[in-house]
């Protein structure tokens, strides 16, 4: 027990000397290609862990998740470069859009059930790639959305100083996010998705309501999800429909795999770990997917919890294959 | 309206529909047998043309395509059972096992697409056709080699019917697919049909890819296209019902083939998936679903 | 001495944590026919599923011809034509009578006798010779009991045990499949039948088990005394005609 305190508050600890790391990072280290990679990294922390609370915390095979990130993107993109519109309000709007869309297809997936909630999420994906390359007028279609002009505070760009005004903001939107997701996961809300999810007739017998719960989750997963979308969409001025393939979804759900389903944590380890790790393997060509591939089937194979929930365990604690009401408060 | 374009529409639906149901009868084996989703389905279907390919460009030409075919064939049944083994068997009896299994068949397409790309190169290839010229049909001209596809998909089909009806095998694999824990009391080695019933299944794509691969390019992404397609049949059909994938296979086609002549090639695809998902909602097992 | 055709040791075997069986023995002749009976939920089907394979005992060895099967796998225990007809939902719905009955034979040594087993069982079961191409889920419940039977019998049996085969059925056709078990039994098959209700058991077994809490609570041979036997129905029942009363429309509820 004693182990486990010091596991939970070395947790904190070590969030906040991570954070504290990333705010300083950009003055001690001189390579733009690096704090790139960081806001990218921080960016599919942000993405993974977002996903993980349909996926893992609510259970449900919730394959539109990217979608609801590219929306994010393409709409602050379109708002902004077609429409003039300044970029902050774009930023909202993607997560606006991105809100609206998974309360759209929350209404499907609550008449399906196990592997057709996957198909029709991913459908939906589908769908939006369609349209979205169906009008491209609008979206630059195969092409992408080009040519997004940068976050502007009066006359400073963020395009300035290598960019940097835009790792801060990111920074600020991973930080916003995980204590988002702590809170959402640790108060009443979280526990009753987390119950419906082990023990479903069960919840829903003691009056926990299974619609309305899946539906706030899906908002839930969806609102920093666009947001940071958006942000994207600045951060790197174009868009490209490839956010929709397969490509994306693999590799967001090896992160949050590769960390441990059913923990924030756990995503936020396995985006850093892959981004670098993956990054590291450009040169490489299509062995670089050859080699995640099995990285991905290993970890399935051995660590079907991820590297989080192993080293837990490895720390002496006690630890379940799904994250267990206990756990969640600790997490 | 016109009547030409009419029977061109009809045409049409019947060719990609034959296609249509080739591409989507394995996926939905698997599911019905297994009851995973192969997510490796697309690359099966490319891995079996990229292997004719190699197969006829060594060996001599239309003679050696249907002695290609048949060894691309063996091959890739071979090459799906070897799957099998590998990413499926050990996952299978988890409780996650459905999802699990998608993760780790999506790893798989994905390690086979990109070994095609080191191996094939990405530069378009196209397998020799049995026929060259077209053929005059209903006041239309299509391709002769798509009037063999045509003929050929729902012979094959039938084929596979009759082999899973009349055979020892047959049985035992409908048997696993209507009550698995019965057939295993009755003696039924269950892990070995899966394993045989996903190497038929690789079998069956690689024959779909070898026949898109007569007609279209060989490209190491070939197969997410037709595997979005085979998706949307067998899901607007109703997973566990071969017959139902067969007949939905050929009104995904019929509508596929009218919208794009009235609504254009890019609208086409948001229609089918449209179209799928308000199926899903008023219909959640699909139009012939047995869940 | 003939030799046991089944002998169980001290089994114990629960699942998961829990335990269900705690220390059962019983043994079978060759050609001896014995019933189980006893409160749902003490442990008779789990009895069935180890021996079956499809349970792994926890301790106690399960011999059948005084060779170990217990932890054998089901595949090896159907082979040596050990055959279970289960409860409930066993059959395959979407294929024929007939399609059932082969499936039932699919082990190597029965599939070379299938044609020999089919005719058996239809001789056995004239109302499933009628009706050879139906489909197995537009039969009735009786019906769909005797093809479970008939299934069973398929699998070149050598011994068949069937859980609760009139369970949830008219009495007239449980009458019917009391003369097709009768008709089983004279063959010289051994059986172990589970059942409710003991008068049924009483007339088709030699020896009653009752089975409670996991354990056999009473033994009971059916030449033993008539008083011997209205001990059992008073402990199972309670002490009235009222009891048995009262247990039949638990059954039939």
């Amino acid at each position: 027990m004693v182990l486990q305190n010091i596991l939970r508050k070395s947790q904190v600890i070590v969030f906040i000397a991570g954070i504290a790391l990333l705010v300083i990072a950009p003055w001690i280290i001189s390579s733009q290609y690096i704090r790139h990679l960081i806001v990218v990294a921080m960016l599919y922390a942000v993405l993974a862990s977002n996903w993980d609370l349909t996926l893992g915390y609510a259970g449900v095979f919730n394959f539109a998740h990217i979608a609801f990130f590219g929306l994010g993107a393409y709409s602050a993109g379109i708002l902004s470069k077609t429409f003039g519109i300044s970029p902050w309000i774009c930023i909202l709007a993607g997560g606006l859009v991105a809100v609206i869309a998974s309360a759209a297809i929350c209404l499907p997936v609550l008449r399906v059930r196990g592997l057709y909630v996957c198909l029709v999420t991913f459908a939906f994906g589908q769908l939006c790639l369609q349209i979205i390359l169906s009008q491209s007028k609008y979206t630059g279609g195969s092409q992408g959305l080009v040519l997004i002009p940068p976050i502007t505070i009066g006359s400073y760009s963020f395009l300035n100083n290598d960019k940097i005004a835009y790792y801060y903001l990111v920074l600020l939107l991973f930080i916003i996010s995980i204590v988002y997701l702590r809170r959402l996961v640790g108060s009443y809300f979280g526990l009753s998705v987390v119950a419906l999810r082990d023990f479903e007739s069960y919840a829903i017998s003691r009056g926990v309501p299974l619609a309305r719960q899946r539906l706030l989750t899906f908002i839930a997963s969806a609102v920093m999800t666009g947001i940071t979308g958006a942000v994207y969409a600045f951060y790197l001025g174009v868009v490209s429909p490839d956010l929709f393939g397969f490509g994306y979804t693999v590799t967001l759900l090896s992160m949050i795999l590769l960390g441990g389903i059913g923990t924030i944590y756990g995503s936020l380890i396995g985006a850093v770990v892959l981004t670098f790790v993956s990054e590291f393997m450009v040169s490489l060509g299509p062995w670089r997917f050859l080699i995640i591939s099995t990285i991905i089937v290993l970890v399935m194979m051995f660590f079907p919890e991820g590297i989080l929930s192993a080293v837990k365990r490895l720390a002496g604690s006690m630890s379940k294959s799904k994250t267990s009401v206990q756990e969640i408060k600790g997490v | 309206m016109d009547m030409a374009n009419l029977e061109a529409i009809l045409l049409t639906a019947l060719i990609l529909g034959s296609l249509y149901a080739m591409i989507s009868i394995g996926l939905s084996m698997v599911w019905g047998t297994l009851r995973i989703f192969n997510f490796a389905h697309g690359s099966m279907m490319t891995l079996g043309a990229y292997v004719t390919w190699t197969l006829t460009s060594s060996a001599g030409l239309n003679a050696g395509i249907s002695f290609a075919i048949v060894l691309a064939l063996i091959f890739m049944v071979l090459f799906g059972m070897f799957f099998e083994r590998l990413l499926i068997a050990p996952f299978i009896k988890r409780p996650g096992a459905t999802l699990v299994t998608i993760i780790t068949t999506l790893a798989g397409s994905i390690f086979i697409e990109n070994s095609a790309h080191i191996i094939w190169t990405p530069r378009m290839k196209q397998l020799p056709s049995f026929i060259e010229g077209g053929v005059n049909m209903l006041g239309t001209v299509i391709a002769a080699q798509e009037l063999v596809v045509m003929i050929a998909a729902p012979l094959i089909l039938v084929a596979l019917a009759w082999f899973l009806k009349y055979s020892r095998l047959g049985l035992a694999i409908r048997g696993v697919e209507q009550n698995r824990d019965s057939a295993q009391l009755a003696g039924v080695n269950v892990s070995m049909v899966y394993t045989i019933t996903f190497g038929l299944s690789a079998g069956l794509a690689a024959l779909a890819g070898i026949m898109l691969g007569t007609t279209r390019f060989i490209t190491p992404t070939m197969g997410s296209t037709p595997l979005l397609k085979a998706f949307i049949v067998v899901i607007l059909g109703g997973l566990g019902s071969m017959g139902g994938t067969m007949v939905s296979a050929y009104i995904v086609s019929l509508v596929e083939s009218i919208s794009m002549s009235f609504l254009g090639l890019y609208w086409t695809p948001a229609v089918l998936f449209g179209i799928m998902i308000l199926v899903l909602v008023f219909m959640p097992n699909g139009l012939f679903g047995k869940e | 001495m003939t030799p046991k055709l089944l002998e169980i040791c001290d089994l114990e075997v629960g699942y998961g944590e829990v335990q269900v069986l705690r220390g059962i023995s019983l043994h079978l002749y060759p050609g001896d026919r014995i019933g189980l009976f006893g409160p749902n939920g003490h442990g008779k089907t789990t009895l069935l599923q180890t021996i079956s394979g499809l349970l792994k005992p926890w301790k106690g060895e399960i011999y059948f011809n005084g060779e170990t099967i217990s932890g054998k796998s089901p595949l090896d225990i159907v082979d040596r034509g050990i055959i279970q007809v289960p409860q409930g939902n066993t059959l395959f719905p979407r294929m024929t009578v007939f399609e059932n009955l082969m499936l039932g034979a699919y082990a190597r040594k029965a599939w070379k006798k299938r044609k020999e087993s089919q005719e058996n069982v239809l001789e056995l079961f004239p109302r499933l010779a009628e009706r050879r191409a139906q489909l197995c889920r537009t039969l009735s419940g009786g019906e769909r009991q005797m093809l479970a039977i008939g299934v069973g019998l398929m699998g070149n049996a050598r011994l068949l045990m069937l859980d609760e085969p009139t369970h949830g059925l008219a009495p007239k056709v449980k009458d019917e499949l009391y003369q097709a078990i009768g008709k089983i039994a004279a063959t010289g098959m051994p059986i172990i039948l589970v059942e409710q209700d003991v008068e049924f058991l009483l007339g088709l077994t030699e020896r009653l088990y009752l089975l409670q809490d996991g354990q056999f609570i009473l033994e009971q041979s059916r030449d033993s005394d008539m008083l011997e036997h209205n001990k059992i129905m008073e402990m199972y029942f309670g002490s009235s005609k009222d009891g048995l009363h009262r247990a039949n429309l638990q059954e039939n509820e």
